[in-house]
């Protein structure tokens, strides 16, 4: 009983300084106590979170709760405090590789809850990715490291200075040799500063860089054939014929989204001003990017070269100004036909010619199609050329060079800034081993994984919205990476450890920062100019100054270093394939959203697989499902196979970033460690490989189970030919008897009435959509058992539907969100009247009303409503309550959800609207899904108005409602897909699946 | 001029007033028989799993079951339609078969209105813990409320609460007023206090005189009048749960008499498998004859001829209406991922009461058991196949899902049967199974020419 009242007395804070302090909020310095801190947060309960905002109003005046301590700046408002319920928005930078992603981040009370792209920035433009999207769910993340730990005891910062104190001092002595830094690549002033500050204090020190998925072998080429470290940003509305070689440039290249956005406004075709451009992909795995192909031709990976070589000479044979094509070149027999069509077209288009490798191609390939690209005349058209200032390239022979002194016992200590090389170095370097022999390891990660336990020391690393640091763009722009939230697990930025290791002393990320700034922005006016950066998000009239290709190699000396391609690939010697997934290559493996993001083309969640050709896969007799062993060379990788129409034969996709071990809660068990068949001989494809079956099989969830359209007019597709023969096709696809109701009809001609218009021409599948909506929705995350038996709770989802032949099928994609059906079949059978219509034509769903009779999700023909089967969101842990949205309900158990066309945002648009004494403009409201699509292929907004854009695309031809014959008079419309063949290749495409208007629905 | 027309006796043997009445008490009033023991042990048991299976649903969620996206609805509703299917032969029996004066009925009214009763009992168990949160369900009864919020009255779910709850309350009532006569009888028999008490009350003052027995069939009468049109209604508004929904294969307007013809083939089908373990176990093949037995499937075969007839004519209107999705939906019946349930459900509904066209076997009390057995099976495959093939694959492919119930599934439904048979085993040893009064009616003694010459044997006169 004593001892009871003791601990009892000890719940009572005497003071309100402590009080602050037992929640770690005290702390100024950068260095100490945030231990404890990050511990206590993933315990933070709703009402504890609260107490504690309390707590910090009333030290209102020592210190912001959850909140940088540094001066930052709202984007839109300019707040002189949080108004509680009123998000603020702060424009911030995320860096990716060399690219930066600028976006704005919406946070309530302190916590950040969404991210927009932010629309000044010219790598997002407003729009985003789904990496961008899931990098809120990245910050709450609980399983982040959260100590800083050496040889499993935990320690301070400190304690780490003291111990590089006494490195730095003999490192000091011998200008560093034996020190070395294993970094990430960036393009960051700060950064780059820091570099050379430390190339200065240790010249003797090895950098090396590393990421497995960059653009190392363009830059290379690039550099080898300018002689400049260039970047090229491609500008995919200015070109009329595309051929992209192996480049999934709408999904996993760098600067996807500018070029989802810019590949759009080349395709659009009948609008006025607007032309249609032709894409023509040659890939092996089937992408996204190959989906929205006109002509897509499959070939191994090492063929592409060969096909290019082919290309090559077809051209130079139709009179292209190339110098020097040896003769003898291209001889390999493809798809002659498919050749001359590309070729002919290239030519025609000339300077609107635009020819893309991917970053799985070699540098030689890179380096032909620079030169291609060159004498067309589309390099300083379609390709604007900027240096890359400010950068670091990922070198894999650099990583090559550093493993084999680091064996050999060279290395003395390794700093191993962000990363996990353990994990994802080419497996024949044999990293994890290398490692050993190093006497001092220190990782800075963000989580405990496969390199942290190996290193000697870990310390955490902060979340990109936690900490200061800088970013250039592609295009040179300059802008600021501004913390949104004060650290949550304590960690340290790169800026800030570098900035250690350079000053041997603790180092605030925010002065390393303004120091950097300090030259960049000049001394006049610094604080206004700096203060104008942080609010826009980006230093306005940085841009580089483009830099003329000019060429330094020609062809035959490119040809010349060829070696001989290898042997067909066959049963016996399978080619495999490394790839982008969901999870990139790795890094966000434990991100809920995105394990449970259906992978766009095989629609797996939670596992990555060995991807395989029907005809393959029926030669090696496996299945779906069925466990196989991958043999190449001596090393060895069991995992299960899953059939994919439309990739090459004997070819075998690989997704990269699963098959992890103690990394998350998330991540553990999904997936198959690919990174152990990559080597450094191999690490886009390699061939030799053979497959065995093992006899098992596993079960892999999947959220489509059917994948033809079955001939039905769903997706309404025509050629540009057809469709200026009959530009009304879509809607006359099918025939049925008038729509009536036998109930009145409710009059929905006054007031807002909200619609949507989504077109399935420019749509990419991307799934940027699916994963906003699941931000801004509060949309649990149900696991891979859940998934499988068919309970996935995506508001907004993509269909997938291959059409033609089994072995050349097209593919088509379709966001299916709620339809706010006008004469909705799911309100007219909800016995409680849980879901209404609103008088603004919304179906509204009252989840208090709800008591889960499942009827409504029945009788849905778009089968668009999910139900909470279990109370999902029970597990959630409780650090990552704090990323919901608070205008959204969390729902329980047993109850129907929907879209609802971000109802949220309406009312929050309206109330704005009101506030300024303001009509609501169109284009106030953007919905998630609409809002994050880098492909702009969602328009939302007023019905009524006639000027609206979404009224006028209604009333567009290529308009059409899914199911409208079963007169439920959906609000959401499709604009339907158009293709745009080449005449020469058209007889070939199969029509199998395209709806032509003959074909009658609904009698 | 032809030979009088001679109906078989309804009841074999010899029997007299006093005979019926001590053998059908006797069976209430006797120790109860060893197998009665182990029956209701089992019953128990399958109850205790009911229990069980509902206790973790509510405490996990509807996860727990096999239902999914496209199939919100899985074998709860199959079960409840069945359920609610078995339970049309009692009133049928019981109301319709009364007004067209088909007096073989005496002998197994009771008993298939106690199945009826119990076995919407069952039904009734299944709306109700299939939401999602079941302690809710309440909120679809028109119930006042501070809210001011009315049930959405153009659901059919709607109508099935209505529907369903006034089926149960009319049967109740008829089967209650077929008692009271019999209840007297029990009370008068009664040797301890308790049971006088109870029969007593339960009796309510019945002694038999004329005037009684003049209300009486007026009673009963007007409550078969009511019962009548309900035994058509419930089973059609059911079907409506289907009908009114959009989806292919659920939206056709064959299913009201559909479901009727389907709902009185599976109640007679399970009066028989009833029937005969009773009169087995309790010795009364004299009062349940092989007669009775065989005029139950003449109308098994009836309505499963009425049953495979829909079947057939489905696919035709399937055709004949243009409809892709429609003729989707019968060709993936027959041979998309169900097919399995849909000829399990052929061979069961329409080839095997076929059996019933030849008189031998149609009085054959083992071939009649498996064929009942069989028909039960068909007619939960039926509701299956309707409910869940039409649901797993729909309008759009991309949504198109396979379900597979779970254990707890399973485990409901043979749950279920705990509670059907424990209601089942009780009511026979406390209750007269057999109406005694009724029976009466038919014996020859009941003829007021009785003892006279040509009299007809076999009642008296209408």
């Amino acid at each position: 009983m004593k001892r009871y009242a003791q601990d009892k007395n000890r719940r009572h804070w005497s003071s309100i300084a402590q009080r602050a302090d037992s929640a770690g909020i005290q702390q100024h310095s950068p260095v100490g106590h945030r231990d404890e801190q990050s511990s206590d947060i993933a315990q933070i309960g709703r009402r504890n979170f609260l107490k504690l905002m309390g707590a910090s109003l009333a030290l209102a005046g020592v210190a912001g709760c959850r909140r940088p301590e540094e001066a930052i700046v709202p984007y839109v408002d300019q707040p002189e405090e949080i108004v509680p319920g009123v998000p603020n928005y702060y424009a911030t930078t995320i860096p990716f590789d060399t690219s930066a992603y600028g976006v704005i981040v919406e946070c309530h009370e302190g916590r950040p809850t969404k991210i927009e792209g932010n629309p000044a920035h010219p790598s997002t433009r407003g729009a985003s990715s789904i990496f961008l999207q899931a990098a809120i769910l990245g910050l709450y993340d609980p399983n982040r490291s959260a100590k800083i730990r050496q040889g499993g005891k935990n320690r301070e910062f400190a304690d780490f200075l003291s111990f590089w104190g006494e490195q730095a001092a003999a490192f000091a002595a011998d200008g560093g040799a034996g020190l070395a830094v294993l970094a990430e690549p960036f393009s960051s002033p700060t950064l780059a500063r820091l570099k050379s500050e430390f190339s200065q204090a240790y010249p003797r020190a090895r950098w090396v860089t590393y990421a497995p998925l960059s653009d190392e072998t363009r830059t290379t080429a690039l550099k080898s054939l300018t002689g400049a470290e260039l970047v090229p940003v491609y500008r995919y509305d200015r070109a009329r014929v595309i051929l992209a070689l192996d480049a999934d440039f709408l999904q996993h290249e760098s600067e996807s989204i500018t070029a989802a956005m810019d590949f759009a406004a080349g395709r659009q075709p009948g609008d006025a001003g607007a032309a249609m451009n032709r894409l023509y992909v040659v890939e092996s795995a089937y992408s996204t990017t190959g989906g929205m192909a006109d002509h897509r031709l499959r070939l191994p990976s090492e063929d592409i070269g060969s096909f290019l070589l082919a290309l090559l000479r077809e051209l130079a044979d139709r009179g292209l100004a190339l110098e020097n094509v040896p003769s003898g070149i291209g001889n390999t027999e493809f798809n002659k036909k498919w050749t001359a069509a590309v070729a002919s077209d290239l030519l025609e288009a000339g300077q609107a010619g635009l020819i893309v490798a991917g970053r799985r191609q070699p540098p030689w390939v890179h380096e032909l199609v620079f030169l291609l690209n060159h004498a067309l005349g589309s390099a300083g058209q379609c390709i604007d050329f900027f240096p890359l200032n400010d950068a670091a390239l990922s070198s894999t022979a650099e990583l090559n060079k550093l493993t084999t002194d680091m064996a050999a016992g060279q290395i003395n200590t390794l700093f191993i800034l962000g990363g996990n090389p353990v994990y994802n170095a080419p497996v024949d370097f044999n990293f994890a081993e290398a490692l050993d022999h190093v006497a001092h390891t220190i990782h800075l990660g963000h989580y405990h994984d496969e390199t942290a336990q190996r290193s000697a020391w870990h310390i955490s690393q902060a979340h990109v919205l936690e900490n200061w640091g800088d970013a250039r763009a592609v295009d040179g722009t300059l802008s600021v990476v501004q913390p949104t939230i004060a650290s949550l697990y304590g960690g340290y930025s790169d800026i800030e450890l570098i900035g250690a290791l350079v000053t041997a002393g603790p180092a605030k990320g925010y002065d390393l920062v303004r120091t950097t700034w300090q030259s960049i922005i000049g001394p006049n006016d610094f604080e206004k100019k700096w203060r104008r950066v942080l609010h826009d998000g980006v230093f306005e009239g940085t841009v580089s100054e483009e830099i003329t290709f000019t060429p330094l190699k020609s062809a035959d000396r490119i040809i010349a270093e060829l070696s001989p391609p290898g042997r067909d690939v066959s049963q016996e010697n399978l080619e495999l394939g490394f790839y982008a997934s969901n999870v990139f290559d790795g890094q966000f493996a434990n991100n809920a959203w995105l394990q449970e993001l259906p992978d766009p083309i095989t629609k797996l969640t939670w596992d990555n697989a060995s991807l395989l050709a029907p005809l393959t896969a029926e030669k090696l007799g496996v299945a779906n499902g069925d466990m196989v062993e991958l043999h190449l060379d001596d090393r060895s990788l069991a995992l299960p196979v899953w059939i994919v129409p439309g990739l090459a034969e004997y070819c075998v996709a690989l997704p990269l970033g699963y098959g992890r071990r103690e990394l998350g809660r998330v991540a553990d068990g999904a997936g198959f460690d690919t990174y152990l068949l990559r080597t450094s001989g191999g690490m886009s494809y390699v061939r030799g490989a053979t497959m065995t079956r093992t006899g098992r099989t596993v079960e892999l969830a999947n959220v489509q189970d059917h994948n033809t359209m079955e001939g039905r007019p769903i997706i309404r597709e025509a050629t540009l030919s057809e469709y200026q023969a009959r530009p009304e096709f879509a809607r006359e696809a099918v025939e049925h008897p008038p729509l009536k109701s036998i109930y009145p009809d409710y009059d929905y001609g006054k007031g807002f009435q909200w619609g949507m218009v989504i077109d399935l021409n420019v749509c990419n599948g991307c799934n940027a959509c699916v994963v906003a909506c699941q931000s801004e929705n509060n949309i649990p995350v149900v696991g891979k058992e859940q998934v499988a038996k068919g309970r996935e709770m995506a508001w907004i989802r993509t269909d997938r539907y291959f059409a033609g032949s089994l072995e050349e099928p097209r593919l088509v994609f379709q966001p299916v969100a709620c339809q706010q059906c006008e004469n909705a079949p799911c309100e007219q059978v909800c016995p409680v009247a849980a879901t209404v219509h609103d008088k603004e034509g919304l179906n509204t769903m009252n989840y208090n009303r709800c008591i889960g009779t499942r009827y409504c999700s029945n009788n849905c023909p778009y089968k668009v409503r999910r139900f909470n089967f279990f109370n999902y969101t029970a597990e959630m842990a409780e650090v990552v309550k704090m990323a919901q949205n608070p205008d959204v309900t969390v729902r329980s158990r047993g109850v129907m959800e929907k879209c609802t066309f971000c109802l949220q945002r309406i009312n929050r648009a309206k109330r704005e609207a009101r506030k300024r004494g303001q009509e609501l403009n169109d284009g106030d409201i953007q919905t998630a899904c609409q809002q994050a699509c880098p492909s702009r292929a969602i328009s939302f907004g007023n019905l009524n108005d006639p000027a609206s854009r979404v009224a006028r695309l209604k009333a567009a031809d290529r308009n059409y409602e899914l199911l409208a014959e079963l007169n439920v008079r959906p609000r959401i419309s499709y604009r339907a897909k158009i293709s745009n063949p080449h005449p020469q290749l058209a007889a070939d495409e199969p029509t199998g699946g395209r709806h032509p208007a003959s074909e009658t629905g609904q009698g | 001029m032809s030979a009088p027309i001679t109906e078989t006796p309804l009841l074999t043997g010899k029997h007299s007033f006093s005979g019926i009445t001590a053998k059908i008490s006797g069976i209430a009033e006797r120790k109860a028989p060893v197998p009665w023991y182990l029956a209701l042990g089992a019953a128990l048991s399958l109850l205790l799993v009911l229990f069980g299976s509902i206790g973790f649903l509510v405490f996990e969620g509807v996860g727990i079951w096999g239902v999914n996206n496209p199939v919100g609805w899985g074998w709860a509703i199959v079960n409840f339609v069945w359920w609610v299917g078995i339970g049309h032969a009692g009133t049928l029996i019981s109301a319709i078969l009364f007004l067209l004066r088909q007096r073989w009925r005496t002998s197994i009214n009771r008993f298939a209105e106690a199945m009826t009763l119990f076995a919407i009992s069952c039904a009734l168990i299944f709306p109700g813990i299939h939401v999602g949160r079941m302690w809710l369900a309440y909120w679809m009864f028109p119930i006042p409320n501070q809210m001011g919020m009315w049930p959405n009255f153009r659901s059919p779910l709607l109508w099935d609460v209505f529907a369903v709850s006034t089926y149960f309350i009319a049967s109740l009532l008829f089967w209650y007023t077929g008692l009271i006569p019999d209840l007297a009888t029990f009370r008068d028999r009664a040797k301890i206090k308790i049971k006088k008490v109870i029969f007593g009350i339960l009796a309510m003052g019945w002694r038999g005189g004329n005037r009684q027995w003049r209300h009486y069939e007026l009673a009963y009468l007007i409550l078969a009048g009511i019962s009548t049109p309900l035994v058509l209604s419930v089973h059609s508004v059911v079907s409506t749960d289907f009908a009114v929904s959009i989806i292919p294969g659920w939206h056709t307007t064959i299913f009201p008499p559909y479901f009727v013809a389907g709902a009185i083939f599976s109640g007679f089908a399970m009066v028989v498998t009833l029937t005969i373990i009773a009169r087995k176990i309790f010795n009364i093949g004299d009062i349940i004859t092989v007669n009775h037995l065989e005029k139950m499937n003449k109308i098994i075969l009836l309505t499963g001829s009425m049953v495979g007839y829909a079947y057939g004519i489905e696919f035709f209107i399937a055709w004949y209406s243009g409809n892709m999705y429609e003729q989707f939906t019968f060709i993936n019946r027959a041979f998309g991922n169900y097919a399995w349930a849909y000829w399990i459900m052929i061979f069961c509904n329409v080839l095997v009461p076929q059996v019933f066209w030849f008189k031998r076997l149609r009085r054959s009390i083992p071939v009649m058991f498996i064929a009942s057995i069989f028909i039960n099976i068909g007619m939960w495959f039926e509701r299956f196949v309707i409910v869940v093939s039409s649901l797993s694959r729909d309008f759009l492919p991309a949504n198109w899902d396979y379900y597979s119930p779970s254990i707890w599934d399973i485990s409901t439904f043979i749950g279920s049967f705990g509670l059907f048979f424990t209601l089942f085993l009780l009511f026979i040893r406390f209750l007269p199974m057999i109406s005694m009064a009724e029976v009466k009616t038919v014996l020859p003694e009941a003829d007021p020419h009785h003892g006279v010459a040509h009299s007809r044997p076999g009642g008296r006169h209408d």
